[in-house]
C-alpha cells in the first residue's frame, strides 16, 4: 500500500504541467527553455493551455495592478496540489520597477512562491533549475507556501 | 519642406524653424487654431499622426501638446506645439481624431495621464492606466505617487470591484434569447499574452473588439524621470525586451542631441551590428508567433534554435542574453573582441544553413496561404490613417523605414532597400517578415566586414573608441530621435531641464499601440478564429502597447 | 478464461492503458524530435516513464466541479466517453485469432463506435458551463456532421470490395492487388481521421490559440486523464480500423502477427504528427467547404471506383 502511495507521489513532482500564463518579460526566457537549445520537457515539464489541468503557476516577473487580480483567479482555478515558481528580480521586491507605482512590488507576499528565481530575466537554464528545486520540494512533501498562508486568502478577486 | 513652412506662416505661430533633415517645427501662439491647422496640414499630404505627447511644465504652469505629423509617401514631417492651461477644469482642447484616426488612442492615453481634456472625442475613455488612476493624472508633476500607494489595498478592490461591474454589465446588456456574448480573450489566454481583447461574438463571428490593454503598464515615462541619464537606460530597454538595444539607440540619439555629442564611427557601426542581431532575434520571435497562433509550433522552435546563436553573440558581448544594456549615451558600453566576432559568424552561418528549409516548408505552405493571404487587409491609406508602421505598413506597399528615410547611427553608408510587399494581407507581413530577417543578416554582413576591415587598418580601435564622455548634466533642451525599431518606427521626445540630472519628461510612440488600435477595424464580421492569426500577424508586442 | 484475459489484459483494459501511456510518449518524443528537441528524457529510458507518471499524476489530482454545472453530466461524460472509445478494440481482429468478438458486421460496429464519440465530447462542452468549452461544443459537433460522411463513405470500400462486413475475413481476403484498388479509399479514410480525431489541419474544436482548450478547457483531475484515455482509445480504434481495412491488419510479409498490424498503427500515426508538425490549422468554414465540396464528392466517387473495380478488375481475375 505504501509502495503504491510512493510511486503516485513520486509521480506527482515528476510531472509538473504548467499554466499557460504570462505576466512579464520573464515569459520570453521561458519560451527560451521551451526551446530546442533548453528543452525543459526533458524534464518533464508541459505547459497546459488551461490552469485547469495545471500544477504549477509561473509568475513570470512584474505582476502590474491590473494583472493581480487575473493572476489571484488563474491559481484559485487550479486543482490542489498546486505550486507557484516566482521569476525574476521584479517578483522578489519589484525589480527595475521597484519606483513604479503601477506594478506591485511584492506579488509574493500577496500569492507566496515555493521558489525564486533571481535574474532580470533569469537564464534558461537558472529557470529549469528552479523547477527542479520545486520537485525536490514536492518529493520531501513540503505543502505549498501559497497553501501556508499569503494575503491572497483575505483578498476578494 | 519650403511648402510646410509657408503653409504654417498663415497662422499666428511663435516661431518656424527646420528641425533635423526632414521636420518643420513649430508652435502655435494660441491652442484655438489647432484644428484649422492640422487640417491644413493634412489637405498638405501631412496625413499621419504619429504621437500625441504632453509635457507639464509646473512653473511656467502650462501643459505643452507635441503633435507630431508625418507624410509617410514623402518623408516631410512637423512638429507641432501648443499650450494649453494646467488647471484641470479648463485644460481641453480641440480632438484630431476625426481628422486623423490613429490619434484615437494616443488622445485617450494623454487624457488618462494628464488629464488633458479632448473635445469631440468619439470615445475619451482612461486607456492604459489600472482603475485606480481613473480620473486622476499619475503623469503630471504635481501627482503624489506615495499617497497614492498607501491606499494599495483599497485600489486593488476598484480593480476588482470594476471588473466585477463589467462582467455584470456585459451579461445584463445581451438579450438572453440571442446567441451573441461577450468572450474575454486574456489575459489567461494561450496565444494572447497580457492583452485582454473583449471579442463581441455571435456564435463563432465577430461582432467587434474592444482592446483592454495595460496589463504590463509600468509607467515606464515616468519611471526614466526617477533615474539619472544612464540609469534610464534599464527603464528604456524594457520597453519590450524582445528587441531591445535599438530602443536604446533611440534614447541614447536624443540625449546625445541635447548634450551636443558626436559619437565615435566605430560605435556607429556597433549600433548597427548590435541593432540589426536584436532585430533578428525579435523577428524570429515574431515569425515564431505568427506561426503558434495558427496551432503549429515547429517554426517557432526552429527559429528559437536560431535565434540561440545569435543572443549567443549578445551574451558575449555584454554578459547578458537579453537584458544587454548594451548601448548608452555616449557610444556603446563595451569593446569588441575578435570571440564576438566569432560567435557572430557561427550566428550566421546557422541562419544561412536553415533558412531554406525555413522558406521551404513555412513560408510556401499552402495551408498557411490558404489562411492568411484572405485576411487582415491593410490598405495603404490605412497604414496612413492610423500611422502604422514598420513590417505591418511595409507589408501594405508603403516604403517607410527610418534607416532609410532618416539615417541614424552607420544606416547611411550601408546599402539597403525598402522591403515591401503588395497587398497587405496577413500573408504578406509574414512574407515581409522572413525578407527583413534576410535582409538584416545581410547589414550585419555588411556591418561586420567594414569593422573588420577598419580594425585591420588601425581606424577603429575595439578596445577605446566605444564610448565618448556624456556629461552628467544636461542643459534644457528637447529633442525627438527616430530609429526603426524591430516592429517599425519608435518616437522618442525627450525633454531636459536646465542642469537636469534627469529626464524631465520622456515620450515614447511605440508602433503596437498603433497597431492593435487596428483590431476592431480588422475582425469586426470575421469569425474567431482569425482573431489569432491576425492578433499574431500584426507583431503586437505587450511591453511596447502598455510601456 | 481466455474471456477474462482478453477484457483485462489483451486486447483491453490493460493494453489500452499501455497504449495510451506508450503513444503519448511516442507522440511528445516524435514531436520532439521535429521540433529539433530532446522530448521527455531523463524519467527511465529515453523518458518513456514521462507519460505515465503524467497520466499517474492526474489520477491523484484534485478533480474540479465548476460552480453552475449539471455535476451528474459533468462527471458521467468523461467515463462514459472512456468506454465507448475503448469497445472498438473488442471487434478488431489483433491477430488470426484474436478477436473478443467474433460478428459478421464488426465493421459496423467500428464505425458506429467510432462515430458516436464526437458526440459525447460535444455533450462534455455543454455541460461545463462554460464559453469556451460551449463553442468547442459545437465546433465537435459541425466537424463530427462534415467528417463522419466521407468517415463512413471511405470505410465502407473495403466492405463493397469484399462483399463482406466482417472485419476479419476482410483482412483474410486483402492482397497486394486490393490494397492498389483501396489506396483512394486509403487516403479519403486518412484526411478523415485526420479530421475526426481533431488533428492538425483539423485540430478545430480543440483549437488552443482560439478556443482555449475547447471542451476540455473544464476538466481537470482523473476526469482529464478519463478523456486523454478516450482520445489515445480513439487514436487506436481508429489506427487499427484503418491498417485493418485498408492496409491487410496482422498479415506480414514471411509471417503474420499482431506486430505488423502494430507496426502499420504506428506507421499511421508518424504521418499523423508529421503533419500536425508542418501544417497550420484551418478555419471552420474552410474544413465545411473542404468536407462538403472536395471530400465528400470525392468519397462517393471512389465507391464508383470500387465498383467499377470489383466488376472489371476483380472479376476478371476470378
Amino acid at each position: 500500500m505504501l509502495k503504491i502511495y510512493d510511486f503516485f507521489a513520486h509521480a506527482k513532482s515528476e510531472s509538473l504541467w504548467m499554466a499557460h500564463f504570462c505576466t512579464g518579460c520573464c515569459s520570453l526566457e521561458m519560451a527560451a527553455a521551451m526551446g530546442p537549445r533548453y528543452d525543459w520537457e526533458r524534464y518533464g515539464y508541459l505547459p497546459t493551455p488551461t490552469p485547469r489541468q495545471a500544477d504549477l503557476l509561473i509568475i513570470t516577473g512584474l505582476v502590474s495592478k491590473k494583472m493581480l487580480p487575473a493572476l489571484l483567479r488563474t491559481y484559485a482555478q487550479m486543482p490542489e496540489p498546486k505550486y507557484v515558481l516566482a521569476l525574476g528580480a521584479c517578483s522578489f521586491d519589484g525589480g527595475p520597477y521597484n519606483d513604479s507605482l503601477s506594478v506591485i512590488k511584492n506579488p509574493t507576499e500577496i500569492l507566496p512562491a515555493d521558489i525564486f528565481v533571481a535574474g532580470c530575466p533569469p537564464r534558461p537554464e537558472a529557470i529549469i533549475a528552479g523547477l527542479e528545486e520545486i520537485k525536490k520540494k514536492m518529493k520531501a512533501g513540503i505543502p505549498s507556501a501559497a497553501s501556508q498562508g499569503g494575503l491572497w486568502k483575505e483578498m476578494e478577486f | 519642406m519650403r511648402k510646410i513652412k509657408q503653409l504654417l506662416e498663415n497662422f499666428n505661430t511663435l516661431y518656424i524653424e527646420e528641425y533635423k533633415t526632414t521636420w518643420v517645427k513649430t508652435k502655435l501662439s494660441t491652442a484655438d487654431d489647432l484644428l484649422m491647422v492640422a487640417k491644413a496640414l493634412k489637405e498638405h499630404g501631412l496625413r499621419t499622426i504619429a504621437t500625441v505627447s504632453p509635457t507639464d511644465f509646473l512653473e511656467e504652469n502650462v501643459i505643452e501638446m507635441n503633435y507630431f505629423f508625418e507624410d509617410l509617401m514623402t518623408n516631410r514631417n512637423c512638429w507641432l506645439k501648443c499650450d494649453v492651461p494646467r488647471e484641470l477644469d479648463e485644460c481641453e482642447i480641440e480632438s484630431l481624431t476625426p481628422l486623423f484616426k490613429g490619434a484615437n488612442w494616443h488622445e485617450r492615453e494623454a487624457y488618462s495621464m494628464f488629464g488633458v481634456r479632448f473635445l469631440n472625442h468619439p470615445d475619451l475613455r482612461p486607456i492604459i492606466v489600472s482603475q485606480d488612476f481613473y480620473d486622476k493624472t499619475p503623469f503630471r508633476k504635481d501627482f503624489d505617487w506615495d499617497a497614492h500607494d498607501k491606499n494599495t489595498v483599497k485600489n486593488m478592490q476598484k480593480i476588482v470591484d470594476s471588473f466585477k461591474a463589467e462582467e455584470a454589465e456585459a451579461d445584463k446588456g445581451i438579450d438572453a434569447e440571442s446567441s451573441e456574448t461577450v468572450l474575454n480573450w486574456g489575459p489567461t489566454h494561450p496565444a494572447s499574452g497580457p492583452i485582454r481583447l473583449k471579442v463581441h461574438c455571435d456564435g463563432e463571428d465577430v461582432i467587434g473588439i474592444d482592446p483592454d490593454i495595460g496589463f504590463v503598464w509600468r509607467a515606464l515615462e515616468h519611471l526614466v524621470t526617477k533615474k539619472d541619464f544612464v540609469g534610464a537606460i534599464v527603464a528604456v530597454e524594457r520597453l519590450c525586451f524582445m528587441d531591445n538595444v535599438n530602443s536604446m539607440t533611440a534614447y541614447a540619439q536624443a540625449v546625445e542631441e541635447i548634450a551636443n555629442v558626436e559619437i565615435t564611427e566605430f560605435a556607429k557601426w556597433m549600433r548597427v551590428l548590435l541593432g540589426e542581431v536584436s532585430r533578428i532575434s525579435s523577428h524570429a520571435m515574431g515569425m515564431g508567433g505568427f506561426y503558434n497562433a495558427l496551432g503549429l509550433h515547429t517554426v517557432a522552435m526552429w527559429n528559437m534554435d536560431v535565434r540561440e546563436f545569435f543572443l549567443d553573440f549578445l551574451e558575449s558581448y555584454s554578459g547578458a542574453r537579453i537584458a544587454t544594456a548594451a548601448v548608452e549615451p555616449g557610444g556603446v558600453r563595451y569593446g569588441l573582441q575578435q570571440n564576438m566576432l566569432d560567435e557572430l559568424q557561427l550566428a550566421l552561418d546557422k541562419f544561412d544553413a536553415t533558412k531554406d528549409s525555413v522558406k521551404d516548408i513555412f513560408i510556401n505552405n499552402p495551408t498557411m496561404k490558404m489562411r492568411a493571404s484572405k485576411q487582415g487587409f491593410i490598405s495603404n491609406l490605412d497604414v496612413q490613417d492610423y500611422s502604422l508602421c514598420g513590417v505591418v505598413a511595409r507589408a501594405s506597399g508603403v516604403k517607410i523605414d527610418v534607416r532609410i528615410d532618416e539615417p541614424y547611427a552607420a544606416y547611411a553608408e550601408i546599402k539597403m532597400d525598402y522591403v515591401t510587399q503588395k497587398d497587405g494581407s496577413a500573408k504578406d507581413r509574414l512574407i515581409n517578415l522572413f525578407e527583413e530577417l534576410e535582409q538584416s543578416v545581410d547589414i550585419i554582413k555588411q556591418a561586420k566586414r567594414h569593422i573588420e576591415e577598419k580594425i585591420a587598418s588601425g581606424e577603429f580601435d575595439p578596445t577605446k573608441d566605444q564610448m565618448v564622455k556624456v556629461p552628467k548634466k544636461l542643459p534644457r533642451g528637447e529633442a525627438i530621435s527616430r530609429v526603426e525599431w524591430s516592429r517599425g518606427e519608435v518616437l522618442m521626445h525627450l525633454v531636459t531641464e536646465e542642469k537636469g540630472t534627469s529626464p524631465y519628461r520622456l515620450k515614447m510612440k511605440a508602433p503596437s499601440f498603433n497597431h492593435t488600435m487596428m483590431l476592431d477595424k480588422l475582425l469586426a464580421g470575421q469569425t474567431l478564429s482569425d482573431i489569432p492569426l491576425v492578433f499574431g500577424s500584426l507583431y503586437i508586442c505587450q511591453g511596447d502597447l502598455d510601456r | 478464461m481466455e474471456m477474462i484475459f482478453n477484457v483485462v489484459v489483451f486486447p483491453g483494459i490493460l493494453y489500452v492503458l499501455l497504449w495510451t501511456v506508450g503513444l503519448f510518449w511516442f507522440f511528445r518524443k516524435f514531436m520532439a524530435a521535429l521540433h529539433k528537441r530532446v522530448g521527455p528524457s531523463f524519467n527511465g529510458p529515453a523518458g518513456s516513464y514521462q507519460t505515465l507518471f503524467d497520466l499517474s499524476k492526474l489520477l491523484t489530482k484534485e478533480s474540479i466541479t465548476p460552480d453552475g454545472v449539471n455535476p451528474y453530466l459533468f462527471s458521467l461524460m468523461p467515463i462514459l466517453a472512456a468506454i465507448i472509445a475503448i469497445l472498438p478494440t473488442a471487434v478488431i481482429p489483433w491477430t488470426a485469432n484474436t478477436t473478443v468478438v467474433v460478428s459478421e458486421y464488426s465493421l459496423l460496429g467500428l464505425v458506429v463506435l467510432v462515430g458516436i464519440e464526437p458526440f459525447l465530447l460535444f455533450l462534455t462542452g455543454f455541460g461545463s458551463n462554460n464559453k469556451y468549452s460551449f463553442l468547442g461544443g459545437i465546433r465537435v459537433l459541425t466537424q463530427m456532421i462534415s467528417m463522419e460522411t466521407s468517415f463512413f463513405l471511405a470505410a465502407l470500400s473495403p466492405a463493397l470490395l469484399f462483399g463482406t462486413l466482417s472485419l476479419t475475413s476482410i483482412v483474410e481476403q486483402s492482397s497486394w492487388l486490393t490494397f492498389l484498388i483501396l489506396l483512394p479509399g486509403f487516403l479519403l479514410y486518412f484526411v478523415a481521421l485526420l479530421g475526426l480525431l481533431d488533428q492538425p489541419p483539423f485540430n478545430i474544436p480543440d483549437a488552443e490559440q482560439e478556443i482555449v482548450y475547447g471542451f476540455y478547457t473544464e476538466y481537470s483531475g482523473t476526469n482529464y486523464f478519463l478523456l486523454k484515455l478516450a482520445e489515445f482509445a480513439e487514436f487506436m480504434a481508429v489506427f487499427a480500423g484503418a491498417a485493418t481495412l485498408f492496409l491487410g491488419g496482422y498479415r506480414g510479409v514471411f509471417f503474420d502477427g499482431f506486430s505488423f498490424l502494430f507496426a502499420k498503427m504506428i506507421i499511421i500515426a508518424m504521418f499523423m504528427m508529421t503533419i500536425r508538425a508542418s501544417t497550420p490549422r484551418i478555419t471552420m468554414k474552410q474544413m465545411l467547404n473542404f468536407s462538403w465540396s472536395y471530400l465528400v464528392p470525392l468519397s462517393l466517387l471512389n465507391v464508383a471506383w470500387i465498383m467499377f473495380a470489383k466488376i472489371f478488375l476483380l472479376g476478371a481475375i476470378s
